[in-house]
């Protein structure tokens, strides 16, 4: 009786996950709301703020005249009417840097060294915030499946557990790394590190307090993994335990992204920098939200490339069969979780980017036509690379599933339209050139190559080869089905069309884009995304509607994936490491001699952009090193002991839920 | 990374080769041990050597330059070459089937990989940013063809490449554009825009959008139309009536006060451009004032009789360097000064040697005898620039000196590349750098 009253609460772990989707995307639920609500919230905030400061004041000035307090200007807020947020003055105003507030080592830049410690505390942060939400899923997954197929029930279950003890080694080392970060701002940029502690001093200790939390629930969670894990109630319960665990990770991460935003897009200060007492003006900064959602879904991303790569690496070590099918099985989870976060990511990017273009249109120009437009391209070859590597990876998935023949035959015309769209992907809009060069070819632009540079080809190439990439994983969820509902035909028609009508759709926006002028042109990527994400979900909808009743042509034959499929993963993992790097370096290098964007100047020696080159230098470096400490936490997680693979072929050969029918 | 320091990527990779080299060095040991008939001293030995050579070259790698790594790191990656090719030879030559671990061929394709990547970002144009001066500083009296010039260069910057958006300190260029025809469709095309300047105040549109004359725009504080309630520091002398001037003044310090029909945001009632005497770009009045003349001048090339912005006195930029800097305000030739006093000022006398120039006797840097060396280093075949003139060698020596670094002769090495600064273009004049290019180019060693 006791269970099936629990049965009732399995709403709980949907209703908690729904929590944290919302959370996420505050930000977009604070757009849509009214500014009119807004601004009477940020109105009674101020006033309730200067109320309590002018009591403050009048309590301690008392019997010596009026209190004096300073109004001044917010450099970003607005009221109603446009005009600049006034708030009371709280704090200093930002330094003028010189000599004495930046101090160097003998062997490198300062500003190398801080890079290197970001970014590395970066890429282990993110892996440590993206485990959870796997282990959360694939626990839940697991919990739900366990009636109806209890193997699989306790591999989905092994996997999480698994994930977690190698998360838990990483977890102490982002919490060194994070030491090391905070000693090199300490003591290599003091003057700018003071201004922003002054700034961030009401929630400095927060963060940190934070930190406890997390850790608190994160080793009740693992290490209370087998207590909970027989009893359904504590089952639940240790399931829900991992939806505090992302809320406080997520918490966590917002706190730290409020820094990267405020240097980028301040708000909260006045011209000269001076804190005007509302320090939620200073966290929620016009970038913080879409810098938010990006990271989550670049997490996932980053944190399926990890996890990806783990599991190849074993699959290519493995000695026994069984064990070469449990890790091209967790290869495949990884790489379905980090191609579901791959997909919306550039549309969080293209949010990010408007709210960039929306605080400075001369930063989003900087951005996209200025000095850092070359690292827009080597995005754009990234990014390629990423498609090939998916598709690589799901064209030789295909392989091993039988039944896969009928649909073989169209990767070659996929690999196709993949190798037409990158090149115009790529293709630069302007290039340096000589002179004579210029002359030879007539302008700076190409007659005919240069209409492939412009946005309206770009976003036709990526809006394809995203469209591709979902039709070619909708063959791989259909290969070892033979449809049998009636309406296959019907199904299929639908599908046809749908994907069809897209690539036609696609293409006609794009071209039409060449008639318009630049500012209209800009939003017809908006129904181009929206014909992406119709064939996403649309087409996945009917595919799988259609997997009704149908007949298998057999079982995937796990443990059988081929070595290129293999190193495909290994790709994937390579490059989300140094595609993540690449961007990171763009959004913080757009700030150009800024510390914090037009209050506080950087003075220091290293106030110069690097050259392309020298970043790539870096972002190589920095993608190295981190694999070698991702090599050394995996092999000090396996110290804690091995279990033992449960060799239960053939149930023990699981397929995912989404596989089966 | 400064020229003498190592380079990260390349030390980090020396030490990626020793790790490599010890791993097979484990690798034949293990494989070795279990199997009775192969030579495991032999083997030890040749691997064990391949340890050394590549902690030898690992060392010498942390005692050299990051030019200097450059070069040598071919050497260790023809010793990881030999070493693969070794290991190939002992699995075959002893007929062991097992193959080298996933571990090294995972960590060979991701550095293969990953310092691909870092090669292609080498292969693309580069292009260092340096921070704007502060304040632009003039020195001696300058001609109105001189001070168009500066604002050229305040909205283009000095340096310009061929088929490259040229970007000043203004960054106007990111979204205007300036020829006819021309337009990128993010902000007005400013062909005309002198003679437009004077018939928009005159516009309904102008007097009463987005707001009239006379009322205050928020963000700026610039009243609109009221050139004599310009805030001081950059106010104009003479009658308060409204000119084609201040309509280009106030354009550039409150953008919103007129928006041009179909470049603005929330129905053309707000300007995305920036506020140009604020942060980021915060022209002083001498370079505000350098911009409005160019702007005013470009569309009749050499002549300037619509110019009505007065030429500034040394006074005027006087007041204007930033204190805090504690005199150390960022140079700027114009053109009128002497070369030597346009050598002096520049700097180059800490390095150089220069003929003609008093105390000039600098030896960090080659002595310029440049009538003389100047045509061998263009026939030099290390020279891989594009001059074919002595001039045209002492520009590019001047805007680009590491196109060709010059041989020490009593050293018998380079002088080190990357000490003599890149930024030359962004603190000379066109008629400065003209002046500097043709005395450099005739100087010779005294006595000759």
């Amino acid at each position: 009786m006791f269970s099936t009253k629990f049965k009732k609460l399995q709403a709980l772990p949907f209703a908690m996950f729904l929590a944290l989707t919302v959370f996420a995307v505050n930000g977009l639920m604070a757009d849509v709301a009214s500014a009119k609500e807004v601004f009477a919230e940020q109105a009674f905030a101020e006033q309730a703020f200067a109320k309590e400061v002018l009591a403050e004041e009048g309590a301690e000035g008392e019997g010596e005249g009026e209190p004096a307090i300073e109004w001044s200007q917010d450099v970003f807020y607005k009221d109603w009417e446009g005009n600049p947020l006034k708030g009371p003055v709280s704090g200093a105003p930002a330094p003028d840097l010189g000599p004495n507030d930046y101090n160097k080592y003998d062997f490198a830049p300062s500003r190398i060294l801080l890079w290197v410690a970001n970014q590395q505390h970066l890429y282990f942060g993110s892996f440590v915030l993206a485990v959870p939400i796997f282990c959360m899923l694939i626990e839940f997954i697991g919990i739900r499946t366990k009636e109806s197929d209890p193997v699989l029930s306790e591999k989905y279950d092994r996997l999480a557990h698994d994930l977690m003890k190698i998360s838990l080694t990483a977890y102490s080392w982002t919490a060194i790394l994070g030491g090391v970060l905070l000693f090199t701002f300490i003591t290599l940029f003091p003057g700018f590190f003071k201004y922003m502690a002054g700034i961030f001093r009401p929630v400095m200790h927060v963060y940190a307090l934070m930190f406890l939390a997390e850790s608190g629930v994160l080793y009740v969670y693992y290490y209370g993994w087998d207590r909970m894990k027989d009893d359904q109630f504590l089952k639940w319960i240790h399931c829900s335990l991992s939806v505090l665990l992302n809320l406080i990770g997520t918490v966590l991460m917002y706190l730290a992204n409020s820094w990267a935003t405020f240097m980028q897009a301040p708000g909260g200060i006045d011209e000269q920098g001076r804190f005007l007492g509302n320090i939620w003006h200073v966290i929620h900064s016009t970038l913080w939200n879409p810098v938010g959602v990006h990271r989550i879904l670049g997490n996932i991303v980053f944190g399926g490339g990890i996890v990806g790569a783990y599991a190849a690496y074993h699959y290519l070590s493995a000695k026994t069969p069984e064990e070469k099918a449990h890790y091209d099985w967790v290869c495949y989870i990884a790489m379905f979780i980090a191609i579901f976060g791959l997909i919306p990511l550039p549309f969080a990017g293209y949010w990010l980017m408007k709210e960039v273009y929306a605080f400075r249109q001369q930063m989003g120009i900087t951005l996209m036509g200025g000095i850092m437009a070359w690292l827009f391209i080597i995005q754009a070859v990234m990014i390629g690379l990423l498609f090939f590597g998916a598709n690589s990876y799901l064209h030789n998935s295909m392989a091993r599933v039988r039944g896969s023949h009928r649909y073989m035959k169209y990767c070659k015309y996929m690999v196709l339209v993949l190798i037409v769209c990158f090149t115009a992907w790529m293709t630069p809009h302007t290039i340096v050139m000589t002179p004579a060069e210029l002359k030879a070819m007539g302008g700076a632009q190409h007659p005919v190559v240069g209409h492939f540079g412009v946005m309206s080809a770009k976003n036709t190439a990526v809006n394809l080869m995203i469209t591709t990439t979902i039709f070619c994983f909708l063959l791989y969820q259909r290969a070892n089905k033979k449809i049998t509902v009636k309406w296959a035909y019907i199904g299929n028609c639908w599908l046809t069309a749908i994907f069809v009508g897209a690539a036609c759709n696609i293409v006609y926006l794009g071209v039409y884009g060449y008639f318009l002028p630049a500012n209209q042109r800009v939003g017809l990527s908006v129904p181009q995304v929206t014909t992406t994400l119709t064939t996403l979900f649309a087409g996945t909808a009917i595919n799988i509607s259609m997997f009704k009743d149908s007949e298998s042509y057999g079982d995937i034959e796990w443990g059988t994936q081929s070595r290129v499929g293999t190193y495909a993963i290994f790709l994937l993992a390579i490059s989300f490491t140094w595609l993540m790097g690449l961007m990171g370096y763009i959004r913080s290098a757009v700030r150009l001699f800024w510390h914090v964007t037009e209050v506080l100047r950087d003075n220091g020696p290293d106030a110069y952009t690097l050259t392309i080159g020298e970043a790539g230098k870096m972002l190589t470096f920095n993608a190295l090193f981190v694999w070698v400490q991702f090599g050394i936490v995996f092999w000090v997680g396996s110290l804690t002991g091995k279990k033992k693979v449960e060799s239960a072929a053939p149930q023990g050969v699981p397929v995912p839920a989404q596989q089966q029918q | 990374m400064l020229p003498e320091q190592q380079d990260i990527l390349w030390t980090f990779v020396t030490l990626l080769f020793t790790v490599f080299s010890i791993l097979v060095f484990i690798n034949v040991i293990k494989n070795c041990r279990a199997r009775p008939g192969v030579n495991a001293q032999k083997w030890g030995i040749v691997f064990g050597a391949f340890i050394l050579l590549s902690l030898y070259q690992t060392n010498e790698m942390f005692s050299l330059n990051q030019q200097e790594q450059l070069g040598y790191v071919g050497n260790q990656v023809l010793t990881v070459f030999f070493i693969l090719l070794t290991w190939g030879i002992f699995f075959k030559g002893e007929n062991i089937e097992s193959q080298s671990p996933p571990l090294i061929r995972v960590a060979f394709f991701y550095s293969t990989i990953s310092i691909l990547l870092a090669g292609y970002t080498n292969w693309l144009p580069q292009q260092r940013s340096d921070p704007p001066p502060k304040a632009v500083a003039f020195t001696g009296e300058v001609t109105m063809e001189e001070y168009a010039d500066m604002g050229k260069v305040i909205v283009f910057g000095a340096k310009q490449v061929a088929g490259q958006k040229s970007i000043g300190k203004g960054q106007c260029p990111l979204c205007h554009t300036f020829d006819p025809g021309d337009n990128i469709g993010r902000c007005p095309n400013l062909f005309g825009v002198e003679e437009r300047s004077h018939t928009r105040i005159k516009e309904d549109r102008y007097l009463n959008s987005p707001i009239a004359i006379g009322e205050k725009d928020g963000p700026s504080g610039i009243i609109k139309g009221k050139p004599d309630e310009i805030p001081e520091e950059y106010r104009r002398d003479g009658s308060p009536d409204l000119i084609g001037e201040d309509y280009l003044r106030e354009s550039l310090m409150c953008p919103s006060c007129y928006v041009v029909v179909s470049y603005g945001k929330a129905g053309d009632t707000v300007s995305p451009m920036p506020l140009i005497h604020k942060p980021p770009i915060s022209l002083s009045k001498f370079e505000l004032n350098s911009v409005i003349t160019w702007l005013q001048a470009k569309d009749t090339p050499g002549e300037f009789s619509k110019v009505t912005v007065p030429l500034p006195s040394p006074d005027d930029t006087a007041s204007e360097e930033p204190a805090v800097d504690g005199g150390e305000a960022p140079i700027f030739a114009t053109g009128t000064e002497t070369p030597e006093e346009i050598v002096n000022l520049m700097g180059c006398p800490l390095c150089h040697t220069i003929p003609g120039v008093e105390g000039a006797v600098g030896e960090l840097g080659p002595k310029l005898h440049e009538k003389i060396n100047a045509p061998n280093r263009i026939k030099d075949a290390r020279y891989e620039g594009s001059a074919k003139t002595t001039q045209e060698y002492v520009r590019e020596s001047i805007l680009n000196p590491s196109a060709y670094v010059v041989m020490n002769e009593e050293e018998g090495e380079l002088f080190p590349d990357g000490v003599m600064p890149a930024d030359f273009g962004s603190k000379l004049s066109i008629n400065a750098l003209n002046k500097l290019v043709e005395f450099i180019s005739n100087t010779e060693e005294s006595g000759s």
